[in-house]
C-alpha cells in the first residue's frame, strides 16, 4: 500500500453557530447518549437477532486477544524436534544484547554440533525485547514469544534458567516463519 | 435554650476573634476571623434577621475572607516571632490593659440606671427579606444607590489597575 | 412529635446522600462512561462468585481506601491538612437542608412540609454554603505544601469565586417570576407544567446549569484538578479516607445542583398535568384521606428523586463529552458571557413582568 499524505482542511474561523458552542454541546451529548443508550438495551438485539454487541472488551485472563507474528513477547529457547536445544552457545545474542541481560556459559557435547550452552540465563527483568538476539542467532535458536505475563513477586524468580526458557519448535512454527520471511530480504 | 446559644456564639466569636490577633500563623489567624464571620452570623439569626446571617456568611465569610486568606497564602508569611520585650513596650502594654480594664469595669455602671429600649414593635415579618429589600429600596433608597456607585468606581478602579501597562526604563 | 418528624427527614436525606447515592455514584460514573465509550466497566469485585454488574466495586473501593496508609506530607500544617477533607464535605451537605423534595401533606390531621428547614432566604442560604465550600479547596492546597496544589487551589478559588457571582445573577430572574425566595414556594408555583422554570426562564436555566458545574469543578471546568497539567491539583497530596471524602464532597455537590435545577427549573415534585389536588382525590376516593396523602407523598418523593437522577445522568453525561476548558476560557466565559447575559437575563424579565 502506497503512503500519501492526507491533507485536513482546518477551517480557519468557527461559524456563529459553532460559537455559540451550546447547540454543538446538545449535538455531543446526542451522540455519546446515543452510545450509552444502545450498549445500556444493547443486550436486546443481542439475544433476538444474535447480533455482535459493540462493546469492544475482553475479559482478559479468560479470553485473549490474538497477537500478530511480528509481536516481540519474551525471548525463548528453541527446543528441537530431537529433543536438544538448537542453540550452539556461539554467544552471539550475549554481545548483541544492548541490555546486557543474556549470559551464557558453554560447554562441549557429543552432538554433531560439538558445544551447547551448559547454563543460559536471560534476566527478563532487564530485557528490553527489542529482538536483537533473534535476528543475530545463526541457527534461529533463539526466537520472542508471544509470552507477555512476566510480572512476578521476586527478582530471583524473573532471571530465567535455561530450563524455564526452552520451547518446543512446533509452539513456535508460526514465528520461525515470520523471521524467515522478514530476514531473507536482507540475503544473510 | 436561645440564651444558651446567644452564649456559645458569643463566647465562640469572642474567642475566634482574641485567637485572629493572638494566633502566630497567619493563615490560622484569617481562618479564625472566617469563624468569627460564622457565628456572627449565628447571632444574627438569633436575632431574628436571617437575611442579615446569610448575606454576612456570603459576603464577608465567603468573598472578602477568600482573598484575605488567598493574598497570605500566596506570600507564603512563616508565622512571627514575638519581638523582644523591652521595658518600654512593657511599660506601655501594662498602661492599656489598665486602660481597657478601667473600660471594662465602667461599662455596666453606665447601663445600670438607664432602661434599654426593648424591641417591642417587632412584627411577624420582622427580617424577612420582603422587609429588607422594601426597607432598602424605599427608606434607604439613596444610600443604598451611593454605595452602589463607590462600589462601581472601585470596580473600574481595579480594572484600570489591573489593565495599567508598566513602562520598563 | 415536630422533632421526630424533623429528624425522620434528616435521616432520610443524610441517608440517601451520604449512604445511597454518593457511594453508588462512584459505580454509575465508571459504567456509564464505560456504556457511552463501548466498553464494559467495573465487574470483577465479586461476593461469592456474584458479581451484581459490578455494585461491589463501591464497598471493595471504600474497604481499600480505609485501610490504606494516611500520608501527610514533610512540611505540610497537619491540622489544616486533616480538616480539609471535612470543610469541602460539609457544605454541599448542609445544602440539601432547604431543598424541598415533596409538598405539603395533611396526616392525621397533621401538616406535613417535605423539607428539612423551610428558610425566609430559601436559595441565598445555599449561596452562603457554596461560598464557603471554596475553603476546603483552598486550605487542603496551602496546607499540602506543594506548588502544586497550591496552583490547584489558586484555580479552584478563582473559578469559584467568578462562578458564584455568575450563579447568583441567574437564579434572580427565577426569584422575579415566582416572587419568593423560598425553595417550597417556588416549587408549589410550578405545579402547572407550562409553568415550569425551564418554559419561563430558558436562558437562566442553561446559565444556571453552566455556572453550577463550575462550581463543581467537574469536567468542562476541571482545571483545579486538570491532570495533565497539575497532576491533581488541591487534592494531590492525600489519600485514603480524606482523598474519598473530596470525592464523596463531589458527588454530593452532584445531587445537590440536581436538586437545585429540578425544584428550580423543572417543576420540583410535581407530576406533568396531573396536579397534586387531583392525586389526593383520587386516591382518596378508593383509600380514604390519609393513604391518599401518604400514598401522593411517596410519588412526589419518588416524582423529585427520578428528576434528580435524571440530572445527575446529565451531569455525568457532559463530564465524559465534553472537554476541558483552558483556564483563560473559562475566566472569559464566567465574566464576559454568563455575567452580561444573566443582568439581561434579569433585564428583560424584569421587562416581560412589568407589562404583564
Amino acid at each position: 500500500m502506497a503512503i500519501g499524505i492526507l491533507k485536513i482542511k482546518r477551517k480557519g474561523k468557527m461559524t456563529f453557530w459553532e460559537r455559540i458552542y451550546i447547540p454543538e454541546i446538545l449535538r455531543g451529548i446526542a451522540i455519546t447518549s446515543c452510545h450509552f443508550f444502545i450498549n445500556l438495551l444493547g443486550f436486546i438485539p443481542h439475544i433476538l437477532f444474535n447480533n455482535e454487541r459493540k462493546i469492544f472488551t475482553l475479559y482478559y485472563p479468560e479470553e485473549r486477544v490474538k497477537y500478530p507474528d511480528a509481536y516481540r513477547g519474551r525471548p525463548v529457547l528453541v527446543l528441537g524436534d530431537n529433543g536438544v536445544e538448537k542453540c550452539v552457545a556461539c554467544g552471539l545474542c550475549e554481545k548483541m544484547c544492548p541490555a546486557l541481560c543474556i549470559s551464557i556459559q558453554p560447554g562441549e557435547t557429543k552432538l554433531s554440533k560439538e558445544r551447547y550452552p551448559e547454563g543460559f540465563t536471560i534476566d527478563q527483568a532487564r530485557c528490553i525485547v527489542c529482538g536483537f538476539c533473534e535476528e543475530v542467532c545463526p541457527k534461529e535458536a533463539i526466537l520472542m514469544s508471544q509470552d507477555i505475563e512476566i510480572a512476578n513477586y521476586n527478582r530471583k524468580e524473573i532471571l530465567y534458567k535455561k530450563e524455564d526458557l526452552l520451547v518446543p519448535e512446533k509452539d513456535l512454527r508460526m514465528r520461525q516463519g515470520f523471521v524467515r520471511g522478514a530476514f531473507a530480504r536482507w540475503k544473510y | 435554650m436561645e440564651i444558651l446559644a446567644f452564649y456559645i456564639l458569643g463566647v465562640g466569636a469572642v474567642v475566634t476573634a482574641i485567637v485572629t490577633v493572638i494566633h502566630r500563623n497567619p493563615v490560622a489567624s484569617a481562618l479564625h476571623l472566617i469563624l468569627t464571620m460564622v457565628f456572627l452570623a449565628g447571632i444574627f439569626v438569633l436575632l431574628n434577621a436571617h437575611f442579615m446571617a446569610v448575606i454576612q456568611i456570603m459576603v464577608y465569610a465567603g468573598a472578602i475572607m477568600v482573598l484575605f486568606v488567598f493574598v497570605i497564602m500566596l506570600l507564603n508569611l512563616q508565622g512571627e516571632k514575638w519581638p523582644p520585650m523591652t521595658w518600654k513596650k512593657l511599660l506601655v502594654s501594662f498602661i492599656g490593659i489598665l486602660l481597657v480594664g478601667y473600660c471594662v469595669i465602667k461599662i455596666p455602671g453606665i447601663f445600670k440606671g438607664s432602661i434599654l429600649p426593648m424591641a417591642t414593635q417587632v412584627t411577624e415579618d420582622f427580617g424577612t427579606t420582603k422587609v429588607v429589600g422594601r426597607r432598602l429600596f424605599t427608606d434607604f433608597l439613596l444610600p443604598f444607590e451611593v454605595t452602589s456607585i463607590l462600589l462601581l468606581s472601585a470596580i473600574i478602579g481595579a480594572v484600570i489597575l489591573a489593565k495599567m501597562k508598566i513602562n520598563k526604563g | 412529635m415536630n422533632l421526630i418528624i424533623d429528624l425522620t427527614k434528616i435521616l432520610f436525606i443524610f441517608t440517601l446522600t451520604m449512604g445511597v447515592f454518593a457511594p453508588i455514584l462512584g459505580w454509575v460514573e465508571r459504567k456509564q462512561s464505560a456504556l457511552m465509550q463501548d466498553r464494559i466497566g467495573a465487574n470483577r469485585a465479586d461476593i461469592f462468585g456474584f458479581t451484581l454488574i459490578g455494585l461491589f466495586h463501591p464497598l471493595a473501593d471504600a474497604i481499600k481506601l480505609i485501610t490504606k496508609e494516611d500520608f501527610i506530607p514533610q512540611g505540610a500544617n497537619k491540622i489544616m491538612h486533616t480538616i480539609a477533607p471535612f470543610i469541602s464535605l460539609v457544605p454541599p451537605l448542609i445544602a440539601f437542608a432547604v431543598i424541598p423534595f415533596g409538598g405539603e401533606y395533611i396526616i392525621n390531621g397533621r401538616k406535613i412540609s417535605l423539607v428539612i428547614a423551610d428558610l425566609d432566604v430559601g436559595l441565598l442560604y445555599i449561596f452562603a454554603f457554596a461560598s464557603l465550600a471554596i475553603y476546603g479547596p483552598v486550605i487542603a492546597g496551602w496546607a499540602s505544601n506543594n506548588n502544586w496544589s497550591l496552583l490547584g487551589a489558586l484555580r479552584a478559588s478563582a473559578q469559584m469565586i467568578s462562578y458564584e457571582v455568575a450563579m447568583g445573577l441567574t437564579v434572580i430572574g427565577v426569584f422575579m417570576v415566582y416572587g419568593s425566595l423560598k425553595l417550597t414556594e417556588i416549587g408549589a408555583g410550578q405545579e402547572e407544567f407550562f409553568k415550569w422554570g425551564i418554559f419561563l426562564q430558558p436562558l437562566g436555566f442553561f446559565m444556571f446549569l453552566t455556572s453550577a458545574l463550575a462550581e463543581n469543578k467537574r469536567i468542562p471546568f476541571d482545571v483545579a484538578e486538570g491532570e495533565s497539567e497539575i497532576v491533581a491539583g488541591y487534592f494531590l497530596e492525600y489519600s485514603g479516607m480524606k482523598f474519598i471524602m473530596f470525592y464523596m464532597a463531589e458527588y454530593i455537590e452532584i445531587i445537590t445542583i440536581s436538586g437545585i435545577v429540578t425544584t428550580l427549573f423543572f417543576g420540583g415534585w410535581h407530576i406533568p398535568f396531573i396536579s397534586t389536588n387531583a392525586l389526593i382525590s383520587f386516591f382518596s376516593l378508593l383509600l380514604g384521606d390519609t393513604l391518599a396523602n401518604i400514598i401522593t407523598m411517596i410519588i412526589h418523593i419518588g416524582v423529585f428523586f427520578t428528576k434528580v437522577i435524571f440530572f445527575i445522568w446529565l451531569q455525568m453525561t457532559i463530564r465524559w463529552t465534553v472537554p476541558r476548558f483552558r483556564y483563560d476560557q473559562i475566566m472569559k466565559l464566567g465574566w464576559k458571557i454568563l455575567l452580561p447575559l444573566s443582568l439581561l437575563n434579569i433585564l428583560v424579565t424584569g421587562i416581560v413582568i412589568l407589562l404583564t
